[in-house]
């Protein structure tokens, strides 16, 4: 439940704060060890900022590593949500699917997706499409996993209330079960926006020298250790804007699930 | 009018099977047009599965239950169910959740936003159509769910202890606005619970039932006049009733 309105700003005011002391905490303690340490492979916070500035403003060197980067990100991630939201609707509704597909879910959810990157790109060569299939294999199981148990979550009262007024198949689908299963639909999709960074990064650190991947190694060879750090704050930073675009879709569309899913 | 005659039905196991324990043994009764009748038993006497039978919501295993002489074989427009839990949808506001029904029966935009409103207001929540049930109490989520199942114009009305999720004194409350609307538009009810009192001050007769199996002990008469209200349950016959109804369920119980 909401907390009354008087001390919501309240609260609001004091979590924030909190954050704040916790993050200059942060700040200054990696300040001072990295400056105490004197390791060329660590940079100061102020380094990294100064690298961060020269990167994104001055010479502008991240954007279209960043720019190839996302080419696969949202290839990849718009490929999960259309397999695996209709994959998880499926499952979660229709018992015949759900047994088919349950044992190879538990494959793709057990298996670590790195060493699969070998495979992909023995298959589909070193370009985009590796890495598209590298960011769907991170990505799509999540998604499934969380529809589906977003469709199994639904009120089966209110299943049985639409039929007690003749709802068809198609219409309990419409009106009860995908709406029913929104909040848990979108956690899946968070959950897989993160994975999906992730697997972007990771493809390009590995094997497909491409994109921020590749910037990062040149940087890492060439000890510039402000701009290795400078490169991973872009990634988090774009993460992190990712993620609140995500929920602030979700209050628009499933605002009655905002106060369980939030956070 | 309900015809239930010689219903059987069995237990389900867990993976769906029959079992060949019956939950219901060879009901007989009827519930005459426009007549409450109110059911009453101990947990477990198959009340609410009688009522999802007559809903068309699960089937019987054997005898027959028909509706104005059609059998019945799932469910039907001129049936509605209010249901214990209220079962609202969370996501959608109370007028949305009101002409529910006529959505589903294609009846047009424009009528079901006139149908709901005419509802809403019968059931006092005007100034609420557009809140989400969350932002509502129990009572007014069940008038919520009573507006839906009127919406519809239902010739019977079924309901599964509408009011058992709700406090005493939301309870009484909303005992007496049903049986307003109910003086205003007449419909055959068949109404499910757990409360004596509420049984007899709704019912024109009380079906009490016996458990396992789920049998009709007897079917009691309430010659109370109506309009009834809070001046009927200080009357003899209503204590005597109700204490009637105790004795009988008093020693079905395995408290």
């Amino acid at each position: 439940m909401a907390a009354p309105s008087k001390s919501k700003g309240k609260d609001v005011l004091s979590a924030w704060s909190l954050r704040i002391w916790v993050f200059v905490l942060f700040v200054l303690s990696w300040q001072l060890s990295a400056a105490l340490m004197k390791n060329m492979l660590i940079p100061t916070f102020t380094e990294t900022i100064g690298g961060f500035i020269q990167l994104v403003f001055i010479s502008g060197r991240i954007w279209e590593p960043l720019y190839i980067s996302n080419q696969a990100l949202v290839l990849g991630y718009l490929l999960s949500v259309v397999v695996a939201i209709p994959l998880g609707l499926a499952a979660g509704r229709l018992r015949l699917v759900d047994r088919i597909l349950n044992p190879y879910i538990g494959v793709l959810l057990a298996i670590p997706v790195a060493p699969l990157i070998p495979i992909a790109i023995t298959a589909l060569g070193l370009g985009l499409a590796s890495r598209v299939a590298i960011v769907f294999l991170f990505t799509f199981i999540f998604i499934t996993v969380n529809t589906r148990a977003g469709v199994r979550n639904v009120d089966q009262g209110l299943i049985e209330m639409a039929k007690s007024f003749g709802a068809n198949e198609r219409q309990i689908w419409r009106r009860i079960v995908i709406p029913g299963a929104v909040p848990a639909i979108f956690a899946g999709l968070r959950i897989g926006l993160g994975r999906a960074v992730a697997g972007m990064v990771i493809v390009e650190l590995l094997l497909v020298a491409s994109g921020l991947g590749r910037l990062l190694l040149e940087f890492a060879g060439r000890l510039q250790a402000d701009f290795v750090f400078a490169t991973v704050l872009v990634v988090i930073i774009e993460a992190l804007l990712l993620l609140n675009v995500m929920s602030f879709a979700e209050k628009r569309v499933a605002p009655w699930a905002h106060d369980i899913s939030v956070e | 009018m309900i015809q239930v005659r010689g219903l059987n039905k069995e237990f389900l196991g867990r993976d769906g099977a029959d079992t060949g324990l019956l939950a219901i043994d060879s009901l007989n009764f009827e519930v005459r047009d426009n007549e409450f009748l109110t059911v009453i038993g101990p947990s477990g006497c198959g009340k609410t599965t009688l009522l999802r039978i007559i809903a068309g919501l699960i089937p019987y295993d054997g005898g027959e239950v028909n509706i104005n002489g059609v059998p019945v074989t799932g469910p039907g427009p001129d049936r509605s169910v209010v249901f214990q839990n209220f079962a609202l949808m969370p996501w959608a506001d109370v007028l949305t959740n009101v002409v529910f029904g006529l959505e589903i029966r294609g009846v047009p935009k424009s009528d079901c936003k006139a149908t709901g409103m005419r509802l809403v207001r019968l059931v006092g929540l005007e100034g609420f159509e557009r809140r989400l049930p969350k932002e509502l109490s129990g009572g007014m989520q069940q008038r919520v769910g009573l507006a839906r199942a009127l919406a519809v114009s239902p010739q019977i009305l079924r309901m599964d202890e509408p009011f058992g999720a709700l406090d005493e004194q939301t309870r009484r409350l909303l005992q007496e606005q049903l049986l307003r609307i109910w003086e205003q538009e007449r419909k055959t009810v068949l109404f499910i619970t757990h409360s004596m009192e509420e049984a007899v001050l709704l019912g024109d007769r009380v079906m009490l039932m016996t458990t396992r199996p789920g049998r009709v002990k007897e079917i009691i008469n309430v010659p109370l006049k109506r309009p009834r209200g809070q001046e009927t349950e200080k009357s003899t016959t209503f204590i005597e009733i109700k204490e009637y109804l105790w004795e009988n369920l008093r020693s079905m119980q395995v408290a």
